[in-house]
């Protein structure tokens, strides 16, 4: 890893953390790219010594490509080392940026209902939601509700308001729809439905429905 | 998967989050300890076996803020869901 006190300009190794040598003309072009590449760095990945083992693994990289390269007969040597280092950097920074998003996105899809709704903000917005629907819900859309939430299938309530159960269905989830929508519109912050976090009775009396309309 | 490809989940309603957190959220965050306003539990009963609006606005509109209600209505609606299985089976 690279030494040196300074946040803004730092020595790098002339090895990079997997063992690879750089080539001294690099090591140079690099150092001159190091105060650049720590700002844009910092921002993306925001910690100054993983910024600094990238920018020693793109040297290290730029470095037996130039070795390759290097025989007679071959193409010029690079015209501006120092610029080739860095866009090098920064196509590799946007790369681990990437697999962050990647594996946050991952961890996010994977958490289970009680780890999503131990999240603060998220339970505000569950709340919120909650709280507008019944306010505008009309009598037979909370009568759902109320039933829907005890685990009662469509096909059970749909009757009770002299409905089919798909229909009641619809009726009841076009009326969630639009409240959500409303809140969207008026820019409060809105649940993400990627996962579920039900309890035992919905999810059954969900997968019930389920059941029925593949048969 | 960059951001740009991430779907878009706003627009979206997860039925099975939303009845999981409300069940939860209106059993405990309406304590109304002095049960002011409560409607008999006739009234409630009769609700869960004939919903008319008519005649139960008021009491489906008291159980959106009061959370011994809201219990006690869906501890009805469970045992109304038990009879109507055990009919329905035998």
């Amino acid at each position: 890893m690279a030494s040196g006190a300074s946040p803004s300009s730092f020595r790098l190794n002339s090895v990079d953390r997997h063992g690879r040598q750089i080539n001294p003309a690099v090591l140079a072009a690099a150092e001159a790219v190091s105060s650049r590449a720590l700002d844009y760095g910092v921002n993306l990945l925001g910690d100054a010594a993983v910024v600094a083992n990238t920018l020693e693994e793109v040297a290290a990289t730029v470095s037996q490509l130039i070795a390759r390269r290097d025989p007679p007969g071959e193409p010029a040597p690079i015209r501006n080392l120092p610029g080739y280092v860095f866009r090098a950097f920064v196509r590799q920074v946007k790369r681990l940026k990437n697999k962050e998003l990647a594996v946050l996105d991952a961890a996010i899809a994977g958490q289970t209902p009680a780890q999503r709704l131990a999240d603060p903000v998220r339970q505000l917005e569950m709340k919120i939601l909650v709280e507008e629907c019944l306010a505008q819900f009309d009598f037979m859309e909370r009568d759902m509700c109320w039933r829907r939430l005890e685990g009662f299938t469509w096909d059970e309530i749909g009757p009770v308001h002299g409905l089919s159960g798909h229909a009641a269905e619809v009726r009841f989830l076009n009326a969630a729809r639009a409240v959500k929508a409303n809140l969207a519109r008026s820019r409060k912050p809105l649940p993400r439905a990627a996962e579920t976090a039900q309890n035992e009775e919905s999810k059954l009396a969900i997968e019930t429905d389920d059941e029925k309309r593949t048969t | 998967m960059t951001r740009k490809e991430r779907p878009e989940f706003d627009d979206e309603f997860n039925e099975a989050e939303f009845f999981g957190f409300a069940k939860s959220y209106l059993s405990e965050a309406f304590p109304n300890p002095q049960r002011v306003g409560c409607p008999p539990d006739c009234d409630l009963q009769r609700m869960a076996e004939h919903p008319v609006e008519a005649r139960d606005a008021a009491v489906s509109q008291h159980l959106t803020c009061c959370s011994p209600c809201f219990n006690r209505y869906i501890e009805i609606l469970a045992n109304l869901k038990r009879r109507s299985a055990s009919s329905a089976g035998s």
